[in-house]
């Protein structure tokens, strides 16, 4: 990137003054200035949870974890995002029911999402082969959950809020490194 | 003249800028703190978002353009040669990656441009460009006379006395990576550009700023 600074054209763009403008910093200086902060954001505010999903996403980027393919079975799920366009609150519309796999190298993952008491949502999980996985939930602004599967590779979150989630997956005997799904839409 | 302290940004204060409070964070990260990044990304993010936005790049994409300068410095926080300016780093991604995106805007309007059924029967839609942030949003009459006369200054002006404002203690080290202007000369072009504000807003009535 060309970093190099452009000449200096303030001076004759600026024209006349009626203030000194070499001068300290007054207190309405400071007024105008912190009124112009407040107007900048006002008129073109910093959207909502964009520190949320910004850490979110640095979050699972510090992780190193390996990402998962979402396998698309039927039609692409409208719920799965790519980790670049990690998705934006008002754009989805929640599905009611259903199964995403998603697969990394020998390990499959396929979990079903359905709803739960308080509009919350249900995740029904199998992974193959069934070894021990530690699995963790992961969600923007909240405390990692996590769980181990069974014999069966089955595990299971209930009642988890909606909104954007991920699933981290580690071998529990430590062998492999870790795996994520991209980022769903619960 | 006296007016409220608190109203007052500290701009030339010597405690710590937001440049340095951004070193400090990186330096904790890389030490193994993973949560040292939280109240930078939470302060700097405004900053992001706004130069961002400068380039000319609409909301939905700047959205994604801040979250991945984020992701950036994570995967690159162990790489980062000068922890001292990490902040300047973060803008310098941004940026680039805001003019990317404005690339490829262009480039898929200019694909869209040339579909073929892209006739007079139908009609094209007209590039979705967002609409010139306005003052509409804002109910308060001395804010409007406020936005209004900033839209007044050059380009240059605009963007920085934005970036100035934005930040408690900014530092002029990363406002010149972000507007690419010498740094020596960013201290003489606020005044200016701040002198030349306040006279646009003394001519348009005997308003208290504090």
């Amino acid at each position: 990137m060309d970093l190099t600074p452009e000449p200096n054209q303030d001076d004759e763009a600026v024209g006349r003054l009626s203030f000194d403008p070499k001068g300290v910093l007054d207190a309405e200086d400071g007024a105008v200035l912190t009124r112009l902060a407040r107007t900048v954001g006002a008129v073109d505010p910093v959207p909502e949870g964009l520190v949320e999903r910004s850490l979110f996403a640095m979050t699972l980027a510090g992780l190193e974890a390996e990402l998962m393919e979402a396998v698309y079975l039927d039609a692409p799920l409208a719920g799965v995002r790519g980790a670049a366009q990690a998705a934006r609150a008002d754009d989805a519309a929640p599905a009611e029911a259903k199964t995403i796999t998603f697969t990394h190298d020998s390990l499959t993952v396929m979990i079903t999402l359905s709803p739960s008491a308080g509009g919350r949502v249900r995740i029904d999980g199998w992974a193959a082969p069934a070894a021990g996985l530690d699995v963790e939930l992961h969600r923007p602004g909240v405390d990692v959950v996590s769980t181990e599967s069974d014999e069966d590779g089955r595990f299971s979150f209930d009642a988890v809020e909606r909104g954007r989630a991920s699933l981290v997956v580690r071998r529990t005997d430590g062998g492999g490194g870790a795996v994520s799904t991209p980022i769903i839409e619960l | 003249m006296t007016g409220s302290r608190e109203a007052l940004p500290d701009v030339d204060g010597s405690g710590l800028t937001l440049g340095d409070r951004a070193a400090i964070a990186l330096t904790e990260y890389r030490a193994g703190n993973r949560q040292a990044l939280g109240d930078l990304v939470r302060e700097a993010t405004p900053l992001l978002w706004h130069t961002v936005r400068a380039q000319g790049v609409d909301r939905d994409a700047a959205d994604d353009v801040v979250q991945s300068t984020w992701v950036a410095l994570v995967r690159h926080a162990e790489t980062i040669a000068e922890p001292k300016a990490v902040l300047k780093w973060l803008l310098v991604t941004a940026k680039r990656a805001a003019w990317e995106a404005v690339r490829k805007h262009r480039d898929d309007e200019k694909r869209r441009t040339e579909l073929p059924d892209d006739s007079p029967e139908h009609p094209m839609a007209l590039p979705a460009n967002d609409p010139p942030p306005d003052a509409e949003v804002l109910r308060d009459e001395r804010d409007r006379i406020l936005w209004t006369s900033l839209q007044k200054l050059p380009g240059r002006c605009q963007e920085l006395l934005r970036l100035v404002s934005l930040a408690d203690r900014p530092d002029y080290r990363y406002i010149s990576a972000a507007i690419g202007m010498p740094m020596g000369s960013i201290g003489s072009t606020r005044g200016r550009c701040l002198a030349k504000l306040r006279t646009i807003l003394d001519e348009q009535g005997d308003f208290s700023w504090t």
